[in-house]
């Protein structure tokens, strides 16, 4: 069976590391961005099953990577899992519309965000 | 017959007399009456009955007399005469004394009322002058929605002139309908008191104002009028709008490194660490991120500390540029992450600055992280430091080829939980290491910090702080 493809996106050097190496340690394939513009170019083109991101960045914030995502046929599809100390500033209704599939408030737990990842990958096979 | 024409004048003159002195006593009576009600008309009804009976008499007696002298009976005229005479002297005599009481009981009365008249007056005035002196708009209409009372501040806030001897509807003076729809509204309610927050541009700003406007009831319980308050909450506003931005980044500021403190404890616990150095490397990352968090704590708590003057002081003489190299070693390897070169002074005698040094150190620290966070990969970063002997002091600047600030945004940079809206997206930040600068360079060491920039050549921050006087004193000998 392939790896899962994995895209990891944070400004934070710790974090990122953190994330990569849970799913790595996990079977998965990932790739890390510094920020949103970096994260927009790699999901072109790595297209991965999944992308984990910050909510504030430099360059370009997780909100704006998405809403990009969404507008690009190959990566408009890609489920995103979003990790914010600011789950606050999500407008109503912008969780659906850019099809957020969950969002993980810092600190948050490796643990969790394999489990949410994995849940989330099940629930797109299905569809 | 000529003594006895005397006598009947003397008669009529005194019947006159008597006459003309129940009309006086009639005629104040009456104005009495008018200024202090109904029970001194009931008076002068009494006055004029007693004053008809008189006169009735009077002619009757006239009559008599008269009769007499034509009968030739010129001793019993005088006998009637004077039987008449002296009871309307009596009158007369009583008349006179009631009318000078009563006199004097109205001047007194009128003494009175002039004093409570003058006193209302000066407590109408005192009253005017405490709600024009107030900063709060004060306005108040009667029943029938006419403008009575409205001061100074709020003839600023609406650009209107209150003429208190001009009653005119309040739609006509005051052109806010939004305001005015408010207070007809509070005056239908005929609620005691309503609150509003209303926006009201002035001068191309737009105001906030806490609005209470409370209805006034006469005794039967219907409004009378309705009084209006506006209170300028802009202000408060702001900082509320501040406190919530500062409180979201300063969330965000401290979740980020306990998320990785929580995060790689759990990978610990979880065995996630493959071998011995990995375990190592990762309570490293906990070590760090917890000392980061510290270092944010410190620095909200020392500009909380300084703004309240509670914070520990402690000066001592030290040289400006061996504290500028040593301060740069610790930015060293955050800026060789992007590449950029930083040039510092080389050391110089008669640089003494009699400071705190953790707290100055902690000045230069935050200006050169914040040159190397705005300056793009491969910038340079030039420090200067510079003793002018005439000024007694000494001006350190920090200058970078960073992204600039824009014109609009530089007058602000030092202002807590400010941040410059377009470089937002260049770093995180809180806002407050500018701040922080400031407090401890302008309050706690009597110096001035300053700024100049340009967009996208770059910024050069820095402070002017006094050289240690006994040090001064050698320069300037």
């Amino acid at each position: 069976m392939a790896h899962r493809k994995a895209l990891v996106v944070d400004d934070e050097i710790h974090i990122v590391q953190v994330v990569a190496i849970k799913l790595r340690n996990n079977g998965f394939d990932v790739t890390t961005a510094e920020n949103g513009a970096v994260g927009l170019e790699l999901a072109g083109e790595i297209c991965p099953d999944i992308i984990v991101t910050d909510f504030q960045m430099p360059v370009m914030t997780g909100l704006e990577m998405i809403e990009n995502l969404r507008k690009q046929e190959s990566t408009k599809d890609i489920p995103v899992i979003m990790l914010t100390a600011r789950g606050f500033a999500i407008e109503e209704g912008q969780k659906e519309s850019l099809k957020i599939s969950a969002f993980l408030s810092k600190p948050f737990s490796p643990r969790e965000v394999l489990k949410t990842i994995e849940e989330t990958l099940d629930t797109a096979a299905v569809i | 017959m000529r003594y006895n024409k005397i006598l009947i004048i003397m008669v009529v003159v005194l019947a006159g007399c008597s006459l003309t002195s129940h009309l006086v006593m009639l005629v104040t009576d009456i104005n009495v009456s008018v200024i202090f009600g109904t029970i001194t008309g009931l008076g002068s009804l009494i006055v004029l009955s007693s004053l008809a009976c008189c006169w009735s008499s009077t002619i009757t007696s006239l009559k008599i007399i008269t009769k007499k002298l034509n009968d030739n009976k010129p001793e019993e005229a005088y006998a009637g005469a004077a039987k008449q005479l002296l009871p309307l002297l009596e009158s007369i005599r009583k008349f006179s004394q009631d009318s000078a009481k009563k006199t004097e009981e109205i001047t007194k009365q009128s003494m009175d009322f002039n004093l409570q008249l003058r006193l209302l007056r000066r407590e109408k005035k005192n009253t005017e002058s405490i709600l024009y002196s107030i900063n709060d708009a004060v306005i108040v209409i009667d029943g029938y929605d006419r403008l009575i009372m409205a001061n100074s501040a709020s003839e600023r806030l609406f650009d209107f002139q209150f003429d208190e001897l001009s009653v005119a509807p309040v739609s006509e003076v005051i052109s806010d309908s939004k305001f005015i729809s408010l207070m007809h509204q509070s005056g239908q309610s005929k609620q005691s008191h309503v609150k509003h927050d209303i926006s009201v541009e002035r001068g191309g700003e737009m105001l906030t104002f806490d609005c209470v406007i409370s209805c006034v009831k006469d005794e039967a319980g219907e409004v009378s009028g309705v009084v209006a308050i506006l209170h300028d909450i802009t202000r408060e506003k702001e900082i509320s709008r501040m406190k919530n931005d500062f409180v979201s980044h300063v969330s965000h500021e401290l979740k980020t490194p306990l998320a990785s403190i929580n995060a790689y404890a759990e990978m610990l616990v979880d065995g996630e660490a493959e071998d011995q150095a990995t375990v190592v490397d990762f309570c490293k990352i906990i070590q760090s991120q917890a000392q980061r968090l510290n270092r944010l704590i410190e620095e909200i708590l020392n500009i909380s500390r300084i703004e309240s003057g509670l914070i520990k002081v402690d000066k001592k003489p030290f040289s400006m540029a061996i504290l500028i190299q040593e301060s740069s070693k610790m930015i060293e390897s955050y800026a060789k992450e992007k590449n950029i070169s930083i040039t510092v002074p080389a050391p110089i005698i008669c640089d003494q600055v009699n400071a705190d040094k953790d707290m100055v150190s902690q000045v230069v620290i935050n200006l050169l992280s914040n040159a190397v966070k705005y300056t793009p990969k491969g910038g340079h970063i030039t420090v200067e430091s510079e003793v002018h002997e005439a000024d007694k002091n000494i001006c350190v600047k920090v200058s970078d080829t960073g992204v600039g600030i824009p014109a609009d945004d530089v007058e602000h940079v030092f202002d807590k939980f400010f941040r410059v809206e377009a470089n937002k997206k260049v770093a995180k930040g809180t806002g407050l290491g500018l701040n922080l600068v400031k407090q401890i360079v302008e309050k706690v060491h009597d110096g001035e910090v300053f700024v100049t920039s340009k967009v996208g050549e770059g910024s050069t921050f820095g402070f002017n702080m006094p050289l240690a006087l006994e040090h001064a004193g050698k320069v300037s000998n």
